[in-house]
């Protein structure tokens, strides 16, 4: 039953506060790189507090624990439609902002490449869940 | 998915929380499938099956969903 679930090292309480503050950090040398150092250090703070915040919730509440550190079938799956859903909406925003670009005389970029790839992504991935699943 | 899961946990004295231990998945994982809002996968199934000493099909009515 537990298949499919997180590796330990993702059980771990603090996992997710470890992970944002990763994540904060290439924000930061990415900012700094491009010139915006206290750009840099809000999102490293933001992401850090939001990772801090996870793992302060972990404890008290089954659903952010389910998400994160216990996660089984149910849960996996809650987040695997929860991951399509929000692929739905990036998608569809690409889609209007690319057809407002093509509107407003625009040759579309970078909307179109984005577009094409996730159809790309979606006919392979239908592809290889065929083929495997 | 009807099913007997509640039934068969209560005549056990068993919490939610006992269950979901005992089968590796969370309480709230536990209650949604008493509650009908869930549908196992079948080894979840056929582990509850086994763990209360009844036949899936006894214990999973998929007429009645």
């Amino acid at each position: 039953m537990t298949k499919g679930a997180s590796p330990a090292i993702t059980r771990s309480r603090w996992f997710m506060t470890a992970f944002c503050f990763g994540l904060g950090l290439v924000l930061l040398a990415v900012n700094w790189l491009g010139g915006q150092l206290v750009g840099g250090l809000v999102s490293l703070a933001i992401l850090t507090a939001f990772g801090l915040l996870i793992s302060l919730l972990t404890p008290h509440s089954e659903t952010v624990r389910g998400l994160t550190t216990r996660r089984d079938e149910r849960f996996a799956q809650i987040d695997l439609r929860a991951t399509a859903v929000a692929g739905l909406a990036v998608l569809g925003t690409l889609m209007v902002a690319w057809m407002v670009a093509v509107a407003q005389g625009r040759n579309g970029h970078p909307y179109d490449w984005l577009v094409a790839t996730s159809g790309f992504t979606y006919l392979a991935a239908v592809a290889f869940f065929r083929w495997r699943g | 998915m009807k099913n007997l899961v509640r039934t068969l946990r209560t005549e056990r004295n068993l919490a939610q929380g006992q269950l979901a231990d005992a089968m590796g998945v969370s309480r709230q994982t536990i209650n949604s499938i008493e509650n009908e809002r869930y549908t196992p996968s079948l080894p979840l199934a056929m582990a509850l099956a086994r763990y209360f000493g009844v036949t899936v099909e006894e214990m999973f009515d998929d007429q009645g969903c």
